[in-house]
């Protein structure tokens, strides 16, 4: 599939956008399990810090997997993760690198994340699985949330992940 | 009868007089290549030497240029690539007469190669495209590689043949600004592997 694209020169712009976007994807987990329980989170609004008119995801329901934009002009991009009841932020700081895709698609940004700083109101700890960003299929950051049906409030500290 | 076995016997002792014979060679795939991706044009030849009965001293040097604009990138590559080495004759096992060859390659290889990219523009749909670019800077790149490939004589001394090969980086310029798009004599970058596949068209000049 993959290939074919590439084959075909990838001549609608469309295609190109789908090759070379490398958008940053966070998942969410039920925190305090022994294994990687998957978390759908309802009414999660999600935008850039500062730009919460532009919003990335507006109140979407069952999401589990977001995808962001990290900023290909800076070496950080911070988002806001508005949930039902309260509000988390992701400050993200990573290195830039330019990545040649083709000759009619051009280049796409590659990041390397370096850290990774964020409150803890919903959130209870954050992992980061794979700190380079270059394809549409890895996930990067793993968040944790708190059992809905076992809501004892959150207690955890802001927290900071260094690669 | 007997005239017959004669010949036979003459003949086989006459293909065991082993006559040293160079070899030279040009690889038309980058001109397919080019037919696909016309910015990107490698060309190469080959130097071999029977210096042993079905062992050959091998040497493939060549050129890579790039050169790509678009509206949202400009791009371009140039430099040279080497490979020295050996192939090794497996046709002797069956005693084929002819001058094919099935040969199994080893080769060790370096590219060095100019590359820049004088405009990036990075579409983004949230934060705005993001305009940049990458000053000239000199890429290198060592590796070795291994292959299986055959040779056909069509006419007298001409020869037709392909080769697979496959590569392993070596070493390569740490953290370049921007990975090559295409190392000369490598093949396309983004990994520690590559395989590539090559059509050329030879000629012998026989040695008596």
């Amino acid at each position: 599939m993959l290939a074919a694209l590439l084959l075909s020169g990838c001549q609608e712009d469309e295609v190109c956008e789908e090759i070379t976007a490398n958008p940053l994807r966070i998942a969410f987990y039920l925190a305090g399990q022994d294994e990687e329980i998957r978390a759908p989170v309802d009414s999660l609004t999600v935008y850039a810090i500062g730009r919460p008119e532009d919003r990335i995801y507006d109140r979407e329901s069952a999401v589990s997997l977001i995808e962001v934009p990290l900023n290909p002009g800076e070496n950080t991009s911070g988002f806001v993760l508005a949930f039902e009841h309260t509000n988390d932020t992701i400050m993200l700081d990573y290195r830039r690198d330019v990545h040649l895709i083709s000759v009619e698609c051009g280049f796409t940004m590659f990041f390397d994340i370096t850290e990774v700083s964020y409150s803890t109101n919903k959130l209870t700890s954050l992992v980061i699985a794979n700190e380079r960003v270059t394809n549409i299929f890895d996930e990067h950051i793993q968040v944790f949330i708190p059992d809905p049906g076992n809501d004892n409030g959150n207690e955890s500290e802001p927290g900071s992940q260094r690669k | 009868m007997i005239t017959a076995m004669n010949l036979s016997l003459a003949a086989s002792e006459n293909d065991t007089i082993f006559h040293p014979a160079l070899r030279i060679g040009v690889d038309v795939s980058g001109f397919a290549r080019q037919i696909i991706e016309p910015e990107v044009f490698p060309i190469e030849v080959s130097v071999d030497f029977e210096w042993r009965e079905n062992l050959f001293a091998v040497v493939e040097g060549g050129m890579l240029t790039a050169n790509m604009e678009r509206e949202t990138h400009q791009y371009t590559a140039d430099g040279f690539f080497g490979r020295a080495g050996a192939d090794y004759n497996l046709l002797q096992l069956i005693t084929d007469p002819s001058n094919d060859a099935i040969l199994v390659s080893l080769r060790y290889g370096y590219s060095r190669f100019r590359q820049e990219a004088p405009l990036i523009i990075i579409p983004d749909g949230y934060w705005g495209d993001h305009q940049t670019s990458v000053d000239a800077d000199t890429y290198q790149a060592h590796w070795m590689e291994a292959g299986i490939g055959l040779k056909t004589e069509v006419f007298r001394n001409f020869f037709i043949g392909w080769s697979l090969r496959g590569k392993i980086l070596l070493s390569a310029t740490s953290e370049p600004e921007m990975d090559p798009y295409y190392v000369g004599g490598y093949g396309s970058s983004g990994g520690n592997t590559a395989m590539t596949l090559h059509y050329s068209l030879y000629y012998r000049f026989p040695i008596r």
